[in-house]
């Protein structure tokens, strides 16, 4: 199946909705793609039409059911949702009649390529002017010793399960973590009618100077502060056990998790004293999210590393286009900062991309949205220095028997014993290519991050250095079906 | 209106209002489930102790958002489904993956 749009947008959450109801409201045609059955990515992910009831949405974010009934029933947006982009591909300047031949690549627009599994025959690729990736962030992978037993799962992973399948995962559960999430799953477990056997928190609590840097963050965000207080006093009024400066050391359990080792650690999450054990049937682990920026790795748009925002972001300009004309981000893609922060970004890439290709925008629209990109990074700002990983303590949780790269069961063991044989290997690609970790079906979303930990380790330089893994079509695993979709003659932009 | 089903330190559906009842099989074996329900969490709720195996070692979810691919098992024959990302249908006939 083909068709062409003016703009696609990857993802539905609430940067890829916001910009596709700014493009539209401009007058272009957009088409969004989501993996998930509705609109709204992870943050506001609901029950499914099937189970009836009403729609219940985060209380923080009082913008969000307009923001998606107005995208939804917008007549300008098409929606594709259970559908997976695997792969974008700039048209050939020289197969677009019209185009500029003197232009680069994108000029002459994209070739979306989907695979639905749902309905195969709806897989191929789709043409686009433009593209926005908003493919927004997955939970930040901790590699400890026995966390492939069934059992150990991501807070994102728990959470979604309550909202949208009113589903407990468990019984009896420890939270290990450093993000606020966290504590918000942990109460909602809680409400679940799970027993919750401990809150194992990486960081103290916050000092004052911390507190009071914080302060000018405070206001436009009062509601999340509060939702936040709200938790923490209700778990606490139930007699759950917080732990600060406390991490894991080991799932224990056979065939799945029956326990879990916390120990004390210091002000840099470094283990320092023996480990306990607590008796649970789950681990929840919530370190913070890593932004999902496969697409545009596979697109060749230039990334940065930046530890606090979530490791490799997208680098862009102040109108969000990427380092490939045409290409935009926003979201988690460009920094991990939150729900507020994407929407603002997407209202911007939205209207700049409306306005690049010819629609007029209002002057008052794009420094509305500017001004709502900065109010919500003062807040986001304070919560990445807060709560950013120490992601070198996190890699020493590691033993030399922990798998790192889950896909490929390789251990770290492995890895180093290739980097003290290697002197000259100096990157994660070079690891993944002697080792195998990050060529399983996750292709590297949840070894990345230690491999390149492990590489800077050894060779005295940091994860930035150390590089990342280079993502290929299909960015994510597809059925043969969707190649073969891919046959059909796109028709002229 | 079903009850949560206590299942032994396992996953439980919460009291909550849910979709018309179906079946599908894992592995050949029935397994009831709820319109709107994924297949992730039908299993899950049934109690399945593996979703997949990597080199012999049992798996099930990770991250329930597509990523992870932890949760992949043949759906109708389609391989590598993210069970997750998949709705049940009545009849549906789903294998874990046995590497």
């Amino acid at each position: 199946m083909t068709a062409a749009h003016d703009l696609v947008v990857v993802g539905a959450g609430p940067a890829g909705a916001a910009a596709a109801l700014a493009a539209a409201d401009a007058g272009l045609d957009v088409l969004v793609v989501d993996e998930q059955r509705a609109a709204g990515g992870q943050i506001f992910r609901t029950t499914p039409p099937e189970f009836g009831g009403r729609r219940k949405l985060p209380t923080g974010y009082p913008w969000a059911g307009e923001l998606l009934d107005r995208a939804r029933s917008h007549p300008g947006i098409a929606w594709r949702h259970g559908a997976t982009v695997f792969g974008i591909l700039p048209v050939a300047v020289d197969a677009a009649a019209g185009a500029d031949a003197s232009a680069g690549p994108g000029s002459a627009g994209f070739d979306v390529l989907t695979s639905d599994p749902a309905d195969p025959a709806r897989s191929g690729r789709v043409r686009a002017r433009r593209v926005l990736i908003a493919s927004g962030a997955y939970d930040m992978p901790v590699a400890i010793p026995g966390w492939t037993l069934p059992g150990v799962m991501m807070a994102g992973a728990v959470q979604g399960f309550l909202k949208s399948q009113r589903l407990r995962v468990a019984d009896r559960v420890v939270l290990a973590g450093s993000h606020p999430l966290l504590l918000i799953v942990a109460d909602q477990l809680l409400a679940a009618g799970a027993r919750i056997e401990e809150v194992a928190i990486a960081r103290g609590l916050p000092s004052p100077v911390e507190l009071l840097r914080a302060l000018p963050a405070v206001p436009g965000h009062v509601r999340l502060l509060g939702e936040l207080a709200g938790c923490v006093l209700r778990l606490l009024r139930a007699g759950v056990r917080i732990s600060t400066g406390t991490v894991p050391t080991e799932v224990l359990g056979d065939g799945r998790v029956q326990g879990v080792r916390l120990a004390r650690a210091d002000r840099g999450w470094r283990q320092t004293g023996p480990a306990r054990t607590v008796d649970a049937d789950a681990l929840v682990l919530g370190y913070g999210f890593h932004p999902s920026t496969e697409l545009a790795r596979q697109l060749g748009c230039g990334l940065d590393w930046d530890s606090a925002q979530g490791g490799w972001i997208v680098r862009h300009d102040a109108q969000l286009e990427t380092t490939v004309a045409g290409v935009h981000v926003a979201g988690e893609p460009s920094g991990v900062a939150g729900a507020e922060q994407s929407r603002a970004e997407g209202e911007l890439a939205g209207l700049t991309i409306a306005a690049a290709l010819g629609r007029p925008v209002p002057e008052r629209a794009l420094a509305g949205a500017r001004r709502r990109i900065r109010s919500a990074s003062r807040f986001s700002g304070v919560v990445q220095r807060m709560f950013a990983p120490r992601r070198e303590a996190l890699l020493e949780l590691a033993t030399p028997a922990t798998e790192i790269c889950r896909c490929e069961t390789v251990t770290r063991g492995t890895i180093d014993g290739f980097l003290d044989e290697n002197p000259f290997a100096g990157t994660a690609d070079a690891v993944k290519l002697a080792c195998r970790s990050g060529m399983g079906p996750c292709q590297g979303r949840y070894c990345e991050s230690a491999v390149a930990g492990l590489v800077a380790k050894a060779r005295g330089t940091g994860v930035g250095q150390a590089g990342r893994f280079a993502a290929h079509i299909p960015v994510k695993p597809v059925p043969l079906q969707a190649y073969v979709a891919l046959a059909d003659d796109p028709p002229a932009l | 209106m079903p009850d949560a089903e206590a299942t032994s330190g396992r996953a439980a559906r919460l009291p909550s209002e849910r979709g018309e009842p179906a079946e599908i099989t894992v592995d050949g074996r029935p397994v009831g489930c709820f319109a709107g329900e994924t297949v992730a969490t039908a299993m899950l709720a049934a109690g399945v102790p593996a979703f997949s195996h990597r080199n012999g070692e049992p798996r099930i979810p990770l991250c329930n958002m597509g990523t992870c691919f932890e949760c992949g098992v043949t759906v109708d024959g389609v391989p590598l489904t993210r069970s997750c990302l998949t709705t049940v249908r009545d009849g549906m006939r789903v294998e874990t993956s046995e590497r």
